[in-house]
């Protein structure tokens, strides 16, 4: 199949139209910037404790909230978070000054007294392998003890391996059947997996620990600090990444390309910075490399099609720059829009799919190669142009002879 | 250029089974990263301030048994900041005795008179070695209080100056080890001035009105925060205790967790010879006051000095069995010799990672789907030839990931998945040239030749650029970023040879078969 054979657009035509768009469009953006449009920063950069929680029920926003606010836990964004049958919830909060742990002890402690155990038995939602071994050694169901003290304790360890296994597997218990179902560690694959558990030791379980209803499965305290420094390094990357790329480019071609280009990938980064923040995603570590490797993939498309307009030049054609340029624009245009396209399914089977960790990559990847592949064409090649016309040989020398 | 296909084959051949070797099989041979294996990060920063002050604390003791032992006996030293103190009591004419006493056993320290007072600075070698020694200390604790708790493949690194970074991969039971490590346990033995005798003062009021509005110099207050069984706080009382400790963590020679009269959990310690003297002359001469054993600025308890105590002592407290445990296990160790913040701390728990493999894995399925298809419809057979190279390209990833032990994380993945749709495009710069050169009228074979060698370029310089975004990447980023660099550079490097050696070589293979080319499914 070939679509783009032998086009003849004057791609060139377009450029001040298109000027004029791009323009507005970083208006918009340094507008949205400067008119309060808030950065909604993750806790990356904005410094906070982010709890991610799962229930064993669809958790009520709202009910959340004011559960935490009847708890004294200030400013705090409640999130669903993931698949809705996972029952996730995302609590985030901003760093008091001094209370590094404060947040976190105050949302897990509100969510025990409404979801986690009422009688003050073990919550095997909540405790972790070494407590439950300790527990169950303790009540020693399958009365090992009394034989071998080391062996017994080596039993339990394996039993509640087998029981942390399961709930690595599913983040939170919700039903004693999964507890009975939990197969021993170490079953041959393929064949009938032995219960972890005995009866005995199931029913003893049963009469001394309990399943909460909520379990926290991830938990990030960032401090201020850090969160400042990230901030920096970030903007530094992306700055040294442009001027890294400026320079190779520079070496390998010539400078007005090397603007064209550079250009052409901040006007892609501020564009996709405002719809980023119009869309009210969150700003984080991986969002950075959203931007550095979108500065990456513009420069890439950029090079791609001045590689081209360097190689027709050293040909020798006759005809302007514009004609060259129009001519190398249509040539990799079929190059162009079919690589393109394959990252664009990439990244949006990514957007679709990656969940809500890798959203804002997604979105800034997805965004990103449509500016891209425009600004490549409509961008960095009439910048490259103007910047020939304003401080090009024949200008300098026309100038001079005036 | 047919005896090259041979060679080149056999060179292709390996770098397949190589990676595929050293991969498979995946779930044993790749290194997850915290954020999908589950686990914690820690980045502590050594509160190197604290090391310097118990230093000064050291040698102001020290010059003070100097001075007196030459006959001084008026002389008091007190510490005015962290890294300086003040002594009183010489007279102006013994200043040629002191010069001699801080060279012979203070070399690390500045002084010049001023009136009454001699003024001690802290020099800046002694300064850098104190908090060089703390940090290089402080790790090498952490280190063996992880040790001890059996975690696998820890990594306890130092970052920049005096950060350390802790990484606890797959670790299920993340709040004890946290507490472990974060048991700073800064232990010092504190003499009480007030109250005298008893339970501690309800509030900070009710001691400065002791001391009639404002704390005497050579005092501060500490709390004793008292806990329940879940860590919440349940009562907090106040001692006025001497600024300087009787001793600290660093004397202890050994601890175990031991039984007290109620049979409840303590600590038993043993000092170091050093340690016991320092020891026994504090309590001996301050027999029935109350002696505060503070552990991270917190008065655990303050039992009152019976009698000269001199190489041994117990810790009680409100205390659990596995407190105990883990407190003996910690002053063992060594003390840390600073105090600790934490700047910051991620626990993924293992669901959570699970979840996110899935959901890439799956993001990346369709997406090489979606591409595959799209190469397929658009250059048909040779399409396949680019899917041959792409999955190469993705046998390569894994191999070096796999060879190198490098991490995947979840970025990684998001690297992963974008090289995928980014890695055909050598492929598609060669083919778009090769459909030029058969546009002008070339055969088969010199399209092919003339595709390769025009494209090639720009290939390189295309790529270039986009490794000098990963390099930046991986300068700038932590862990799961870094993770993304990596992959995403190994795809950009793998592609080129990919589509350039491998794509070739199956094209060349094509054609050799055939003594007469005039049509190619491109």
């Amino acid at each position: 199949m070939e679509i783009l054979r032998n086009t003849k657009f004057d791609f060139m035509r377009y450029r001040h139209a298109c000027a004029g768009v791009s323009a507005l469009l970083l208006l918009a953006t340094v507008g949205l910037v400067v008119l309060g449009g808030k950065l909604n920063l993750g806790i990356d950069f904005a410094g906070g404790t982010q709890l991610t929680v799962r229930l064993d029920e669809p958790p009520q926003v709202d009910e959340l909230r004011s559960l935490m606010a009847s708890s004294g836990v200030g400013d705090i964004v409640i999130q669903r978070f993931g698949d809705p049958e996972e029952n996730s919830v995302i609590f985030k909060t901003q760093l008091e000054e001094g209370a590094e742990e404060g947040s976190r002890d105050r949302i897990v402690a509100a969510l025990r007294g409404r979801y986690g155990s009422t009688s003050g038995k073990l919550d095997l939602n909540e405790q972790g392998a070494q407590a439950l071994a300790a527990k169950l050694l303790d009540l020693d169901p399958d009365r090992l003890r009394s034989l071998d003290e080391a062996e017994a304790a080596a039993h339990y360890e394996r039993v509640a391996a087998a029981l942390a296994e399961v709930k690595r597997q599913v983040g939170l218990i919700a039903s004693w059947e999964q507890v009975a179902a939990a197969p021993a560690l170490g079953a041959e694959e393929g064949g009938a997996a032995s219960p972890a558990l005995t009866p005995e030791a199931l029913a003893a379980l049963r009469e001394a620990a309990e399943l909460g209803h909520f379990s926290v499965i991830g938990a990030e305290n960032v401090g201020p600090q850090i969160g400042h420094e990230l901030r920096r390094n970030g903007m530094q990357a992306i700055v040294l990444a442009l001027l890294g790329m400026l320079a190779y480019i520079w070496l390998r071609f010539e400078l007005r390309f090397g603007i064209g280009a550079i250009v052409a990938a901040t006007h892609d980064v501020v564009i996709t910075l405002g719809l980023f923040i119009v869309m009210g995603l969150e700003f984080n570590l991986t969002t950075i490399a959203g931007f550095l490797t979108l500065v990456g993939y513009s420069v890439n498309d950029t090079v791609v099609i001045f590689d081209r307009v360097r190689e027709n030049l050293r040909q020798n054609r006759r005809g302007t720059l514009v004609e060259v340029m129009n001519e190398s624009l249509n040539q990799t245009l079929s190059r162009t829009v079919l690589t393109g396209g394959t990252t664009l399914l990439a990244v949006g089977a990514l957007l679709a799919l990656g969940g809500d960790v890798l959203r804002g990559f997604a979105f800034i990847m997805t965004v990103g190669v449509i500016v891209g592949t425009y600004s490549s064409i409509y961008i960095a090649s009439p910048l490259t142009l103007a910047w020939d016309r304003w401080f090009g040989v024949e200008a300098r020398s026309k100038r001079r002879a005036r | 250029m047919k005896n090259g296909l041979l060679w080149r084959g056999i060179a292709i051949g390996a770098v397949a089974s190589m990676s595929v070797l050293s991969a498979y099989p995946l779930k044993e041979n790749l290194k997850l990263g915290l954020d999908l294996r589950g686990g914690i990060h820690l980045v502590l920063q050594v509160e190197t301030d604290d090391a310097v002050r118990s230093e000064t604390d050291k040698d102001l003791d020290r010059l003070e048994g100097e001075l007196r032992d030459k006959g001084m006996t008026a002389a008091a030293a007190e510490r005015s900041s962290d890294q300086t103190f003040v002594v009183r009591g010489v007279p102006g004419e013994r200043d040629r005795e002191v010069a001699e006493i801080v060279d012979d056993f203070l070399p690390g320290w500045n002084w010049q008179r001023s009136g009454e007072l001699l003024n001690f600075k802290m020099a800046g070698f002694n300064l850098n070695e104190i908090r060089t020694l703390a940090v290089g200390q402080a790790l090498e604790t952490i280190r063996n209080r992880i040790d001890a708790f059996g975690v696998s493949e820890p990594v306890i690194q130092r970052q920049g100056e005096r950060r350390i970074v802790v990484q606890l991969p797959g670790v299920d039971d993340p709040e004890r080890v946290k507490d472990l490590i974060k048991n700073v346990a800064f232990l010092e033995f504190r003499i009480v001035d007030y109250p005298f005798r008893g339970a501690s003062a309800g509030s900070v009021e009710e001691i400065l009105a002791n001391y009639g509005g404002s704390l005497p110099g050579n005092l501060e207050i500490k709390p004793q925060i008292v806990r329940d069984e879940r860590g919440r706080e349940i009562g907090r009382g106040y001692y006025a205790v001497e600024r300087r400790s009787a001793i600290t963590g660093r004397d202890l020679r050994n601890a175990r967790p031991g039984l007290g009269e109620f049979n409840q959990p303590v600590v038993n310690f043993y000092l170091t010879h050093e340690g016991g003297i320092k020891f026994g002359e504090v309590t001996g001469n301050n027999i029935d006051k109350g002696l505060a054993i503070v552990l991270d600025g917190n008065v655990v308890s303050a039992p009152k000095i019976n009698s000269r105590i001199n190489d041994a002592g117990i810790i009680e407290g409100s205390f659990t069995q596995q407190e105990v445990e883990d407190l003996s296990t910690v002053l063992r160790s060594g003390a840390l010799p600073a105090g600790i913040t934490y700047l910051e701390e991620r626990t993924v728990g293992p669901s959570l990672g699970q979840d996110s493999i899935r959901r890439g894995l799956k993001a990346g399925v369709v997406g090489l789907s979606l591409v595959v298809l799209t190469m397929i419809v658009y250059y048909r057979l040779s399409g396949i030839n680019a899917i041959v190279a792409l999955a190469l390209n993705i046998a390569i990833i894994f191999g070096a990931l796999a060879y190198f032990g490098a991490t995947l994380t979840l970025p990684g993945i998001a690297g992963i998945v974008l090289t995928i749709g980014m890695a055909v495009d050598a492929n598609v710069l060669v083919f778009e040239r090769i459909r030029e050169e058969l546009h002008r009228g070339r055969t088969v074979k010199s399209a092919i030749e003339g595709g390769f060698g025009k494209a090639l370029s720009t290939i390189v310089d295309a790529n270039i650029t986009t490794l000098i975004a990963a390099l930046f990447l991986f300068q700038f980023g932590t862990g799961p970023i870094r993770g993304f660099a990596v992959t995403l550079s190994i795809g950009i490097l793998a592609s080129m040879f990919t589509a350039v050696f491998v794509s070739r070589w199956i094209f060349d293979l094509v054609l050799s078969r055939r003594s007469r080319v005039d049509r190619i499914s491109i």
